[in-house]
Formats: C-alpha cells, sequence, structure tokens
C-alpha cells in the first residue's frame, strides 16, 4: 500500500528568502537524530490551514527519498511530518 | 450542409489537467516521476482508484478499478490518498493563470477550466490562441511545477474545446474549426463524445445513427422528434456544429454528501455516528452557500436489497445540522439491513430570505444565533472543532475528499 511514514518531528530548517513565485525555499533541514538532510528538489509548496493559522506544506525531496516539510506562519516552527523512501 | 457549421475564428479554449490528482503528486514528490502512481481515498485494497498516472494508464489500470486488481496488472503500483488541500491549491493556481487571458473564465470541475476569448482585450484576442496555448502550459510548468502538463483544445463552442482537448492526451493541443469538423469526428467513436454515454449510445443505434459523422448529417428535427424527444435533439445539432449552447450556470438544486462504510456489518447505532457526521458536513455545505433546504433525502445501498431511499419534505426551511439529523435519522428508522453504504442530501434549497413573520420566531433566531457561532468558531479553529458528542470518533472514517464535479466549495 503506502509506502509514507506519518511523523510530527521538530526540525531545524535553513531556509532562503528570497524573489519570485517560490520566495522561501527551505535548503537543508536537521532532524531530531541529528542527520542532516540537503533539500535538492522543492516538489510544491502548498498553503494550508489550521484553523486560522496558514501552514506552508512543502514538499521537497534529497534526491533518495520525498519529505514533507510545514512551516507554521504563527509559530515561526518547522515540522517533518512524512517520509517516504521505499518504492521498490 | 457545411454551410450549417459555425465558420467564425475559434475563441474558445478548454484547458485540462492530464491525470490531475496523479500528476500533482508526481510534481510534489519527485521521487515519484516516471512510476505507476494511484490515488485513491482510503488506505484499504478494496477500494477503487480514483486518479492513475499516465504510467499505471499504460498497463491497463483505469478509474474506479480497485487498488487490488490494479496491483495484479503493476505489481510496483504506488497507492497514495488523496491530499485535497493541494489539489484545490494546483486548481486555484490554473484558475488565477487562466484568469490573465480573459475575465470570462469557467472552471468546470477541480481540473478543468474553459476560458473565453470573446470578451477579453483586443491585444489578447489578436494572438495566435496556439500560442496562447503554449504559453498556459510553460506557465503551468513555471508556476507550479516542471511535472505539470495539460491538454489544451481550442474550438468555436465549449463542446468541440473540450473534444478537441482531449485528442491527444498527454500534453496535446489540438484546434477543431469548420474545417477539420469532419475529420476530426471521422476518428472518433459516439461514445467519445462528451454526454454520449451508453443510455445515448443505445437512443442514436435506434435510429441509424452509430458514428459521431452520422450523428453530425442528422436533421435537428429528427434529433428532436426521434431520439432525444426534447429540445435536447436541436441543442445537440448546434453543438455539434461549433455554435455554442453550453455557456450557462445552473442553480444549486442539491446538497449532499456520501459514505462507503469503512467495514460490513456495522452496528446500527454506528452507522447512525456516521450519519450524523454526513448531516453536520452537508449542513456545513448547505450554510457556506447561503442556502436554505425544505427536503431531506436518505439512502442506503444494501448487499441484498440494492438501493433503499426514504425523503420527507416540511413545511419551513431548515438550516442547522440539528434539524437536518432529526429528520434524516426518523428516515433511517427504516432502513434494511446489509448496508455498506449511506447518503444524505437536501433539496428544495432557498435563500434563506423570508420577509414572513413566524410564530416559531423565537426559536428559530436563537437557533440561528447558536448555528452561526458553532461556524464562525469552525472556520477560526478548524473543521470540526465544535460537533456533535456521537461523532466524536467517526472523523478517522468519514474524512473530506475531493468534490468532484461542482466547484462551488473549493
Amino acid at each position: 500500500m503506502n509506502d509514507e511514514t506519518f511523523l510530527n518531528e521538530r526540525v531545524e530548517v535553513l531556509a532562503s528568502f528570497g524573489e519570485g513565485l517560490n520566495p522561501c525555499k527551505p535548503l537543508c533541514f536537521r532532524r531530531a537524530s541529528g542527520r542532516e538532510v540537503s533539500v535538492s528538489e522543492i516538489g510544491l509548496r502548498h498553503p494550508s490551514t489550521k484553523g486560522m493559522r496558514t501552514i506552508h506544506v512543502f514538499d521537497v525531496t534529497d534526491g533518495g527519498a520525498d519529505y514533507r516539510l510545514e512551516f507554521d506562519t504563527e509559530r515561526l516552527t518547522w515540522h517533518l511530518t512524512r517520509e517516504a523512501d521505499h518504492y521498490d | 450542409m457545411i454551410e450549417y457549421y459555425n465558420a467564425e475564428r475559434p475563441l474558445i479554449m478548454h484547458i485540462d489537467l492530464n491525470s490531475c490528482f496523479a500528476t500533482v503528486e508526481q510534481q510534489a514528490r519527485p521521487m515519484l516521476r516516471d512510476r505507476p502512481v494511484a490515488i485513491v481515498n482510503r488506505r484499504t485494497e478494496s477500494t477503487s482508484i480514483v486518479t492513475a498516472s499516465y504510467e499505471a494508464k499504460a498497463f491497463g489500470v483505469k478509474v474506479g478499478m480497485r487498488v487490488k486488481d490494479a496491483k495484479r496488472l503493476v505489481p510496483g503500483l504506488v497507492t497514495l490518498e488523496s491530499d485535497p488541500a493541494k489539489y484545490r491549491y494546483v486548481y486555484h493556481k490554473m484558475m488565477s493563470i487562466m484568469k490573465r487571458y480573459s475575465p470570462h473564465i469557467t472552471m468546470k470541475s477541480i481540473d478543468e477550466g474553459v476560458i473565453d476569448f470573446h470578451v477579453t482585450t483586443d491585444i489578447i484576442r489578436d494572438r495566435d490562441l496556439v500560442d496562447v496555448g503554449h504559453e498556459m502550459k510553460l506557465r503551468l510548468r513555471q508556476e507550479i511545477g516542471r511535472a505539470m502538463r495539460c491538454n489544451v483544445g481550442i474550438s468555436t463552442n465549449r463542446f468541440l474545446a473540450k473534444t478537441a482537448a482531449s485528442l491527444h492526451k498527454p500534453d496535446g493541443l489540438d484546434i477543431i474549426d469548420h474545417t477539420n469538423l469532419r475529420q476530426v469526428l471521422t476518428g472518433l467513436k459516439l461514445t467519445d463524445l462528451t454526454g454520449i454515454a451508453k443510455h445515448n449510445e443505445h437512443r442514436l443505434n435506434a435510429v441509424g445513427i452509430y458514428t459521431p459523422i452520422d450523428f453530425l448529417d442528422t436533421d435537428a428535427h429528427t434529433l428532436h422528434t426521434m431520439v432525444f424527444k426534447s429540445i435536447l435533439g436541436e441543442q445537440w445539432h448546434q453543438r455539434l456544429r461549433g455554435h455554442e449552447v453550453d455557456d450557462v450556470t445552473h442553480d444549486l438544486k442539491t446538497v449532499g454528501r456520501q459514505y462507503v462504510l469503512e467495514a460490513k456489518n456495522l452496528p446500527h447505532a454506528l452507522i447512525l455516528q456516521r450519519l450524523h457526521h454526513l448531516c453536520e458536513s452537508v449542513g456545513a455545505k448547505l450554510r457556506s452557500q447561503g442556502k436554505q433546504a425544505r427536503g431531506v433525502l436518505v439512502y442506503a445501498k444494501t448487499t441484498e436489497r440494492g438501493y433503499w431511499h426514504a425523503r420527507h419534505m416540511c413545511e419551513l426551511p431548515f438550516f442547522s445540522n440539528g434539524a437536518i439529523y432529526a429528520q434524516a435519522s426518523m428516515l433511517f428508522a427504516g432502513v434494511p439491513a446489509g448496508i455498506y453504504e449511506i447518503g444524505i442530501s437536501c433539496y428544495e434549497l432557498n435563500d434563506g430570505v423570508d420577509d414572513q413573520l413566524s410564530l416559531f420566531g423565537d426559536s428559530l433566531a436563537r437557533e440561528q444565533q447558536v448555528t452561526e457561532v458553532i461556524d464562525s468558531i469552525n472556520k477560526r479553529f478548524g473543521d470540526r472543532t465544535i460537533h456533535a458528542a456521537d461523532t466524536l470518533g467517526t472523523g478517522t472514517h468519514v474524512k473530506q475528499k475531493i468534490p468532484f464535479g461542482s466547484t462551488r466549495y473549493l
């Protein structure tokens, strides 16, 4: 069935805020275990809500696995909420 | 006969995202690109596929097929649960791109829309629409992602533009006008035409119409009197010739929701809880459109007796979740055993403006105030922050899914 693992892991994210259609770009993040993941591509960024709070959802990859990062615009926190790395 | 074809310049463009939900997932998750992917609404092997990627379709996977059957065809099929928020975002992006070209756009569903270039600026209208179509494809890739693809169809009316958009999938761009209409229709079957499914095909076959060209060559009188037996005959006659008959908006007639039970033989009390959840969802949808209803219909599908339904029409309109559930649960008392699917819809809708004073004004005003407060809390803190106590555990089963068809709730 589905290969995804659902998480709610607080992560530290290094992101750039620039110009263009997608001004916020997560570049890499450090997981609770200390492992660092470099983002090689942002697949899609879409806004979502938790009540009135806007959450920006970033589906990203490091080339070996897909991850979902969520940025809470009110609390200014990042969470890793999904990981998918077993396709075969 | 060619003099009856609409010879004006084609100014209607139909845009259709290819295998929309699967493509969006492949865009979001780069590791899924070029892999067979299927989108489902539930994480079970017996659920039906909502959308399949082109890679999965190449193996024979079709929409509506059960996951376990699809996996026999493609053992490596990746199945993902639908993610409505993501698709809604892409829908709004697509709409914003379309609005740059004309104020007259119509979203037909979550993954397709129509641009009418008749009412846009001269600068845009005077451009070659083929160039505009390619530009839209480019913008879709630039603004959403490089895996996004869409089909573009251009013609003189909505029907032929949609037909054109379905000619070369994925990522096609085609024009149908009076010069190539017969040629295009020659390559199609009757059921390739939007609006012609099995039932209408039988009607057409009964009078000797077996191909779209036969259909095109049939006069309006025959279509009216012998095939459709209504004004639909004339409309088809016009539609096939490229004249616009589908630029109409339809009022909201019903608001409803259905749910396939997560297990067979659920106790009646648990089924009622799920019905209550549906009533709350339908009530919220009804009020989001500023409507009240007078009728409630509940239905159930059973393994032994097939389809069962019951309905009730009230004297006064209603709008609250409690009022909807009160009637639905009363109707549901007569439901047969062995249910596997339930549904509810409200009908006889009105705008809720009633100048006549009611004998029950105080209680109605109180009900309205309570409902408004609950709706505002749910809007602020998230759906179902406040809900009926007996639906406490139903949210894990009865989730909000993709709204197919209508774009009212997107």
